[in-house]
């Protein structure tokens, strides 16, 4: 079975590739080369069998805490290029914090696996991110 | 093949799904010619209704693919949205779907057979294994959805391309 908790926040960011120019990173990314900003829905599902004991397959109060302490805390009301350490390099585009939100949690649930980041940026588009890589490293 | 229980740290390129709400409002009858007046009345009920009805379809299409790493995204979205745009709801918004349903896609304009319809438009239109999942909701009751598994194809992570994902 899986459970999801939802939370919002809300951060700046621009998309910006250092190794090209001004003009090129206008050409590829438009106006997200400005900074601008967004309010994000995270949805964060994790699987599992309810416990026997306690009938629940993680308490959703302990996930929302987890991912507060993991994720919001970290991005929200920031500036993602200049607080966030991972983003300065790696441009924060929805795909891309999907992944570091995944890498974020993944390592700290025991009990159950995380199954899927769903990340929303606006009304135009979501991304999901269930932990899977090329085999091509 | 891609293991999808993976835990995301091994080394490889993250394979991210993007979804895309769209949709379009069209017009429908459900009638199949093979069968006579009463059966069609009994098998649709009032999808049969001789002036036909006509709803506003929801569509969710994903795209799946590795991240560039150039510029972060699995597809530019103003792309996918023009290729979607193009192929499909300029064909489909504001027409009649039993103008534009042949006998090789299906008996009548159900969204089984119009949710299929639209796979195969979008998959032609996309880059080869791109198109991951397509969802059609007709009402807001009633959802139909299908993606690559369900043709056979078992989801070999297609290759990105360096900075543009349609053609």
């Amino acid at each position: 079975m899986r459970i999801t908790r939802r939370v919002e926040f809300c951060a700046a960011h621009a998309y910006r590739n250092s190794a090209w120019s001004d003009e090129e990173n206008r050409r590829v990314f438009g106006k997200a080369a400005n900074l601008h900003g967004h309010n994000y829905v995270l949805e964060v599902t994790v699987e599992g069998a309810p416990s026997p004991s306690t009938g629940m397959i993680m308490d959703l109060k302990a996930l929302k805490d987890l991912v507060m302490e993991e994720a919001v805390e970290r991005l929200d009301h920031r500036n993602l290029i200049a607080d966030v350490p991972e983003f300065r390099q790696t441009i924060p585009t929805p795909e891309n914090l999907a992944v570091w939100i995944w890498r974020q949690l993944q390592p700290r649930l025991t009990d159950c696996r995380l199954q899927r980041i769903r990340l929303c940026e606006d009304l135009s588009y979501w991304v999901d991110y269930l932990g899977e890589e090329t085999t091509d490293a | 093949m891609p293991d999808r229980g993976r835990e995301g740290d091994g080394g490889g390129r993250p394979v991210v799904e993007v979804t895309y709400p769209l949709g379009f409002g069209a017009a429908h009858r459900m009638h199949n010619p093979r069968f006579g007046a009463e059966e069609n009345r009994r098998m649709y009920g009032k999808c049969n209704h001789p002036g036909g009805h006509g709803h506003t379809y929801r569509l969710e299409v994903t795209i799946r693919g590795p991240v560039d790493l150039a510029t972060g995204r699995v597809a530019d979205g103003d792309l996918v949205e023009g290729l979607v745009r193009r192929t499909l709801l300029d064909r489909f918004d504001h027409r009649s779907l039993d103008d534009l349903i042949t006998q090789a896609d299906g008996p009548t304009s159900t969204t089984e057979v119009v949710t299929g319809l639209l796979w195969r438009i979008l998959d032609a239109a996309f880059p080869p294994g791109r198109l991951w999942r397509l969802r059609v909701e007709e009402t807001a009751n009633n959802f139909f959805e299908m993606n690559r598994q369900d043709v056979g194809d078992a989801g070999a992570v297609p290759p990105a391309p360096a900075t543009a994902p349609g053609r």
